[in-house]
């Protein structure tokens, strides 16, 4: 080994230069040792991840524990949930639409819910969509059917007090209205927007899968029925040919009178009011959804909270969401973003007594089941793309459900060798 | 081995090395992914896994959906490369001319649409193109044209997503041209010029023969590029409507990163990179016969 005497002679002498390159060091010193708890981390979708750090100061009050809450956008969450799951980098506690969590316990993400207590005061039929193979995997936390929001004044003109119930009345309704208003809508039912579809399938009695789930079934009365009807209502002109990138703001467009129904869920409410300067209040009102004969259960985009099954912290990841499904959290965010709590004691509360949620209060009960399997969430968007080349005469109803029993069992091939083969139940 | 080689060896090192951990390893892996049916059950339970060998490969090819983004990303590119490179340079003979004035000011403009996010300037194109307030329907009504529904209808959805794209790259092949003009021997413009040919013969026999690497250079990044296209129809239609702008890639991301089947996503990309390959070594080709390699 050389010996370089220029190192070894000299002891090493502290200039300004070599003090300053210790910073860093002191810094991250600093970090480890006076810092509070570790965050918990908490993602949530849309307008809840949005709100939700309105929630959190009263849990670190109480328990002393900081949350570090991400807001991930709607459209591009249950990618960024799958990446995170096989990247090992799940959050402590997350919110899930209700029909992921089938698919999220499959894949061994989140952890079963410890105490019944937890899900004891729900709304019933509620439990049943996050259940997975007799065990509860999240509390629900919102429940959001689909209603009608109509504009009361467009509706009153062409003679209608409150928008029909039953499907033929909904036409009628409609041309009634558009007869008046040649030159706009009077529904709002987007092209890329599945949930109004599967509602009206599930309301004419169509089974969607077959053979335990495994296959497609759309070459049913039913099923035909629901497409014709779904198809009439843009052939005759009543809604536009649109997808969500065309509508670029809903809120004006209704404000407008560019459709008069708008069949959304609960958080619409808060931009409704938000923007009531463009839409006052007296001039929208909710109804139930129109049924084949008359109002029935309806699809939605209900919320759960869920446990990461890698959480280091599960006590204090259940902590968190033991604070944000109680009937105090829940009704502190009806009032901040229009959400309806899950929880049924908090139903009791004067708060939810307004005449404009009793549509919503009424359609709770009727939730529209959807199949369990993991594939739903796709197949729900074949369907979908079913419909639209349907509406943009690109295939006909019986072509487009025929194409859609082959796609449907194509997507359940795998799902169909495990059954077969008894891994799956 | 000399002293020389190991040296060279030595100080190729570093980058083999990287190329082989970020280039060649995922790429075999993803080769490998392709004959499994890696999905979100083998993400529950590496037990689902099985080896399918081509299976993966019937299956796309007998998925509509996938012949109809082959088509798509065709059109894409059979329209968008003649647009984004004539529009490149024609700007940039334009700009090239000796009467244009303040040609650095010129050149910052027209790049500026390169730099610019593509989410920002799709939500400005996006109003542009609405069919009831659009800018664009506005100014066909003036000379009495119907109003067009750029975006919803599945015939014009192709077009509109061009207009906005090549408007967003053109700028760059520009600045390329721009600097390959710089180098047409002006001594040959003007004996040409001297001779009597004119302008297009000028263009035909002088500046395009100088150009011409340059220009198999940028219709091969071109055709590239447009056969990966991606984010455009993405920000613009999210593949709609009635998936008239979903393109190979675009199907590869909703099976892979949305729904999680990796193998057959990899699949794709794998029939991708053949087509890019073979479309290439086609490219190389007639830039041989014309000598411009």
């Amino acid at each position: 080994m050389r010996h370089d005497p220029a190192m070894g002679a000299q002891p090493h002498d502290w200039t300004r230069r070599s003090a300053l390159g210790l910073l860093p060091t002191l810094g991250l010193a600093a970090c480890a040792r006076s810092r509070a708890p570790e965050p918990l981390k908490f993602w949530a979708m849309s307008y809840e991840g949005d709100y939700s750090p309105m929630l959190m100061p009263a849990f670190t009050a109480a328990t002393g524990i900081p949350v570090d809450v991400q807001s991930l956008p709607a459209t591009a969450a249950h990618e960024k949930l799958l990446t995170a799951q096989a990247g090992g980098a799940m959050p402590d506690v997350l919110m899930l639409y209700t029909g992921w969590v089938q698919e999220f316990a499959t894949i061994a993400a989140i952890a079963p819910v410890p105490s019944l207590a937890m899900v004891a005061d729900l709304f019933p039929g509620v439990l049943d969509a996050t259940r997975v193979g007799g065990r509860d995997f999240a509390v629900p936390w919102s429940v959001a059917p689909q209603v009608q929001f109509y504009r009361r004044d467009i509706l009153a003109r062409a003679g209608y007090p409150e928008p029909a119930g039953d499907w033929d009345g909904w036409l009628r309704m409609g041309h009634a209205i558009k007869r008046q208003r040649p030159d706009d809508f009077v529904f709002m039912l987007l092209l890329n927007w599945p949930d109004m579809l599967i509602t009206m399938l599930g309301q004419t009695g169509a089974t969607m899968l077959r053979d335990h789930d495994t296959r497609g079934n759309f070459q049913t009365p039913e099923a035909g029925a629901a497409f014709t009807y779904y198809a009439r209502i843009f052939a005759e002109g009543l809604a536009p040919k649109a997808l969500s990138t065309e509508i670029q703001d809903p809120v004006a467009a209704f404000a407008q009178g560019y459709f008069a129904i708008w069949p959304t869920g609960p958080t619409t409410m808060l931009d409704l009011h938000r923007r009531a300067a463009e839409i006052p209040a007296e001039r929208w009102a909710t109804a139930r959804l129109a049924g084949p004969h008359d109002v029935g259960a309806v699809s939605g985009l209900s919320t759960s909270l869920c446990v990461s099954a890698s959480t280091p912290r599960p006590a204090e990841a259940w902590a968190l969401v033991r604070h944000l499904s109680s009937p105090a959290s829940e009704l502190r965010y009806q009032t901040m973003i229009g959400n309806l709590p899950a929880r049924l004691s908090a139903w009791t509360s004067p708060q939810l007594g307004a005449p404009i949620l009793a549509p919503f209060k009424a359609q709770m009960r009727f939730p529209a089941t959807a199949p369990k399997v993991i594939e739903w969430e796709r197949i729900k968007l074949e369907i979908q793309f079913a419909a639209e080349r349907v509406v943009r005469n690109v295939q006909t109803i019986p072509q487009a459900l025929a194409g859609l029993d082959t796609r449907v069992d194509q997507l359940l091939a795998k799902r169909r060798a495990l059954v077969e083969a008894g891994t799956l139940a | 081995m000399t002293r020389q080689e190991r040296a060279a060896w030595l100080f190729s090192a570093p980058v083999l090395a990287i190329i082989a951990l970020v280039f060649v390893l995922p790429t075999a892996l993803a080769m490998a992914l392709s004959v499994t049916d890696y999905s979100i059950y083998a993400l529950a339970d590496w037990a689902n896994l099985r080896f399918v060998g081509l299976g993966n490969f019937i299956d796309l090819f007998s998925t509509p959906l996938f012949w109809r983004a082959i088509g798509n990303t065709a059109l894409f590119a059979l329209l968008g490369v003649p647009m984004a490179i004539g529009a490149s340079l024609a700007v940039a003979l334009l700009l090239n001319d000796a009467t244009v004035r303040w040609k650095p000011l010129w050149r910052v403009l027209l790049f500026a649409p390169y730099v610019t996010s593509i989410v920002a300037t799709a939500v400005v194109w996006r109003f542009l193109f609405n069919e009831r307030s659009g800018l664009i329907n506005r100014a066909l009504a003036t000379v009495g044209a119907a109003p067009v529904d750029w975006l919803g209808n599945p015939h014009t959805s192709i077009p509109a997503i061009l207009i906005f794209v090549t408007w967003k790259i053109f700028g760059y092949n520009m600045i390329v041209f721009t600097a390959a003009l710089s180098a047409v021997p002006q001594d040959l413009m003007e004996a040409a010029r001297l001779d009597g040919a004119d302008r297009w013969g000028r263009f035909r026999h002088v500046t395009l023969p100088a150009i011409g690497p340059t220009l198999l250079l940028a219709a091969v990044m071109s055709v590239a590029g447009f056969l990966q296209i991606f984010a455009e129809p993405y920000v613009m239609t999210l593949g709609g409507p009635a998936q008239s702008t979903t393109t190979i890639l675009y199907f590869m991301f909703d099976e892979g990163f949305k729904w999680w089947n990796l193998g057959q996503a990899s699949a794709v990309a794998f029939v991708l990179f053949l087509m890019i390959l073979a479309l290439t070594m086609v490219q190389t080709r007639i830039g041989r016969r014309y000598e411009w390699l």
